[in-house]
């Protein structure tokens, strides 16, 4: 390669991310990483891949990786494509994340990035997978649109698939894509738009502990999501969350989408209807607020723009509950440690993926 | 009534909305581990909405001047931290109630209150009552809850009571305040909290020998050499502690509950479900196992006591144990013990395992070590001067809790020569993320109605009939005089004599 072809095909700050390495030397070079500090422990539960065809985005990726590695040990893979070239090359670069641990032992953890240009069918098995840590499982998350990348071979070496659904556009025709892969394989897939729910659905199953609450349930009459427009995904997947626990059923199509969000009606278990809305607010919060309306009481979870606190409140005649719990991060990196925290197959999750999917379909229909 | 939205949240039983009644509320317990417990679980959002929290205690003081006490420990000893817009609402949860532990119209006043709290809150009444206070008013707190109706389940909410250790001083006391108790609550609604089995630690033991199919198949007397639990600590009677302790010594303090709860964790039958009881079944079926040593002469062979004198610790000169705050000068209360017990089980026959608890050793530490037997006396182990040591598999609860396995491997070089290597795992470098606190996962666990992990009746009497057949071959050796006291200077690994009842057996102490 000469340096005009060289330059093309560097990645933006290329110097963040450690030595540049052939590829066929990675693991000797890891090696010598250890080699000359005795004193770090090298730690990994799990391997990492991120993948990204955004120009850029592998030096930020190094960034959100040097987060998680706090709390999760593991061999980060970070690959890059640049989709705008088409010759077929491959750049790497090493370095390690250190963490000193309880202010005692430094644990690292290794990463490998990786430039891609062109297409090369059977690159990740031959040359990004060639570098797993065997035995452990693959988590892999997908930044933005899936490509022609996504496909079968791809999936079927994953164990967790993590994307985040706010960052597509086409949210119907991606998540089919997504679908077809969990109904094909049974991939477990970790989008954040939902984990940025967490906390607002344990807040509201905790509201609902009060005996008042759960009476109320029964006879409820709306439910309205505001969500910041970019997280509409979120906001649908909380609703349809809410729908599922509670038993109800779509109960005609969408009324109304001005642009603004999206109105539904479901049916209860006992024939009552409800309308249900997911509202964008301009600048609010990722997820502003989820309210549930009954005859004379109100339920609601709500967030200001960049509060560090959920506030939950329910009210009735008499008798008012009023908190303050945990919130959800803002920020990816946070996002994905939580959620490997949790860790599991993401049950509720898929419970929850019909009534999503029939709610983005309503809107698409 | 059935919350839905609790489904599938989170991978256990769900905790119900309740009022926890904690009786020695000014208390050390209370301050140190309860509250900072209950407080973590609000800011992990794991705590129903609707818990009430009311202090039960004897001196007079208000709400505010309670909580502010609470405020001032939680601070430093919060594993979250303190946030003060959380501790705002969480003390909000937060009340004081001022009555004798023998006052019948304390306990009315109480049921009045809870009635008002239950009536607030919908009508739900499901009570929590946390016994924290001194053993001495364990029996008046509990007929006073009968006696006030405290006990009674009603309208399909439930009533439990949480018992905190000491769980008597010997079998007679512990049956005795088992009658008592389930006089006042059920069996199934009583929970015997015993800390270390809310260790993230403790808990893995059986998910060590239960979800992984390697250890299971060698774990027993046919590749199992001995089994050693050791329980050190660095401190002596720091805080006034020699006044407690004087009076109940390492035997009865950490052996007949916690150490031997670990001890049944490692020698139980895999349960035929996770279910308390299934659990439970299993362990207590291992502490009926016990050999018993119930003659002087037993006792003698097979337990090691003493007390530590004068030495060094941490670079500290330390008092011997008889000049320590509060301690009688003559005291025959040991704060060491080592034990050889044997489990006469078809799976455990002829294993020996160890048991030694110590105050005043190098440092503090609280691990298993599983020592399998050497691989067959050929091949590698032929060679002369090679070593003949077994794998050693340690399982470490606290501190820097993990696991590692000892095996041999060849040092590298032209010749053959074969060393120990360690395999570690360690839960705070390989789980960033720290684990919760013990109190956190056995307080929600009660409010989740879930016993397995509290010692059940039968554990408890069965542990207190092992322990004090010893006292018995001690205290009453049949002569009038007391068995020996064994002495080891502070600092140091306990005495010779310990080290001798290993060597009975060809083995030795695991070095820590």
């Amino acid at each position: 390669m000469n340096r005009s072809e060289e330059m093309m095909t560097a990645p933006e700050n290329a110097e963040l991310l450690g030595v540049e390495v052939p590829v066929a030397k990675i693991e000797r070079k890891l090696r010598e990483l250890w080699e000359v500090d005795d004193a770090r422990a090298n730690a990994s539960l799990i391997n990492l891949a991120l993948y990204s065809e955004e120009n850029g985005d592998l030096a930020r990726n190094s960034e959100i990786v040097r987060e998680i590695t706090r709390e999760h040990a593991c061999r980060a893979l970070l690959i890059g494509r640049d989709v705008s070239v088409e010759k077929v090359s491959v750049r790497s670069w090493i370095t390690a994340h250190c963490h000193l641990v309880h202010g005692k032992k430094s644990v690292c953890c290794e990463q490998i990035a990786f430039h891609l240009t062109g297409t090369s069918r059977g690159r990740f098995r031959n040359t990004i997978f060639a570098h797993l840590q065997s035995d452990l499982p693959l988590v892999f998350w997908w930044q933005g649109n899936l490509s022609g990348m996504f496909n079968e071979s791809l999936y079927r070496r994953i164990d967790r698939f993590v994307i985040d659904s706010s960052d597509w556009g086409d949210v119907v025709a991606q998540y089919g894509r997504v679908n077809a892969a969990i109904e094909e394989v049974g991939l477990v897939v970790q989008d954040l738009a939902w984990t940025r729910t967490y906390h607002f659905r344990l807040a509201v199953a905790s509201l609902y502990d009060d005996l008042v609450a759960a009476r109320s349930l029964v006879g409820t009459r709306s439910v309205k999501v505001v969500v910041s427009e970019q997280y509409r995904t979120s906001g649908l997947l909380l609703l349809a969350w809410f729908a599922e626990m509670a038993g109800w059923e779509r109960a005609q199509d969408l009324i109304e989408d001005d642009g603004h969000g999206g109105s539904y009606r479901f049916e209860t278990r006992e024939g009552g209807l409800v309308d249900a809305s997911v509202v964008f607010e301009e600048g609010g919060a990722p997820i502003g607020m989820i309210e549930v309306e009954s005859v004379g009481v109100c339920l609601r979870v709500s967030r200001e723009v960049g509060g560090k606190h959920l506030h939950h409140q329910f009210i009735s005649e008499g008798h008012v509950v009023d908190l303050h719990g945990p919130v959800d991060s803002d920020f990816r990196a946070e996002l994905l440690a939580d959620q490997l925290s949790r860790g599991g197959k993401n049950s509720l999750f898929k419970r929850t993926l019909p009534t999503f999917l029939s709610l983005l379909h309503w809107e698409g229909s | 009534m059935s919350n839905p939205f609790r489904e599938d949240l989170v991978s256990r039983s769900r905790p119900e909305a309740c009022t926890v009644v904690i009786f020695g509320a000014t208390g050390d317990l209370t301050h140190r581990k309860l509250i900072p417990a209950l407080y973590n679980l609000a800011i992990d959002g794991e705590l129903p909405t609707g818990v009430k929290i009311i202090g039960f205690a004897r001196r007079d003081k208000s709400d505010e001047v309670f909580r502010d006490g609470l405020k001032e420990l939680n601070r430093e000893v919060s594993r979250n931290g303190h946030d003060e817009e959380i501790w705002g609402d969480f003390e909000n949860m937060v009340e004081y109630h001022q009555s004798e532990f023998q006052d019948a119209d304390g306990y009315r006043r109480l049921a009045e209150r809870l009635d008002a709290i239950d009536a607030e809150r919908g009508g739900k009444g499901n009570r929590l009552f946390y016994i924290a206070s001194a053993p001495e008013y364990f029996d008046d707190v509990l007929e006073h809850l009968k006696s006030a109706g405290l006990n009674e389940s009603r309208d399909g909410c439930w009533s439990r009571v949480i018992v905190e250790k000491p769980f008597g001083v010997d079998l007679a006391s512990a049956r005795h305040l088992n009658e008592v108790v389930n006089q006042t609550f059920e069996e199934k609604d009583t929970y015997r909290i015993d800390h270390y089995l809310g260790k993230e630690t403790a808990q893995n033991i059986m998910v060590l020998r239960f979800a992984n199919a390697i250890f299971e198949p060698l774990w027993n007397s046919r590749y199992i050499k001995q089994v050693q639990i050791t329980c050190a600590e660095h401190l002596g009677m720091e805080g006034g502690r020699g006044g407690y302790y004087d009076k109940s010594g390492a035997l009865r303090d950490m052996v007949q509950n916690h150490l031997l709860q670990l001890l049944s964790l490692v020698a139980m039958e895999p349960p035929t479900d996770l279910s308390a009881d299934g659990v439970r079944d299993e362990k207590v079926k291992v502490i009926r196992s016990l050999r018993q040593w119930d003659s002087p002469e037993l006792v003698e062979e097979n337990v090691v006591r003493a007390q530590y004198s004068a030495g060094h610790v941490h670079g500290k000169s330390v008092v011997g144990y008889r000049e320590e705050d509060r301690v009688d000068p003559e005291s025959m209360t040991e704060t060491y013990v080592a034990l050889r017990c044997m489990v006469d089980t078809w799976r455990w026959s002829g294993v020996p395992f160890y048991i030694r608890m110590g105050k005043r050793l190098p440092k503090k530490a609280t691990e298993i070590s599983v020592h399998f037997r050497p691989a067959p006396n050929v091949l590698f182990n032929a060679t002369p001067g090679e070593t003949d040591e077994g794998n050693v598999l340690v399982i470490r609860i606290q501190p820097d809790e993990g696991i590692s396995l000892r095996m041999v491997s060849k040092i590298p070089g032209t010749t053959l020569r074969l060393e120990p290597v360690k395999m570690d795992f360690h839960y705070s470098t390989s789980f960033g993320k720290g684990s919760p606190e013990a109190y956190e996962r056995l307080l929600l666990d009660a409010m989740a109605g879930d016993a397995t992990l509290f010692a059940r009746r039968d554990e408890v009497e069965e542990a207190w009939r092992f322990i004090d057949h010893i006292q018995r071959g001690w205290h009453d050796s049949g002569e009038g005089d007391e068995l020996s006291m064994a002495e080891f200077v502070a600092g140091s690994w306990g005495p010779e004599e310990a080290d001798a009842l290993l060597e009975k057996d060809g083995n030795s102490w695991r070095r820590l």
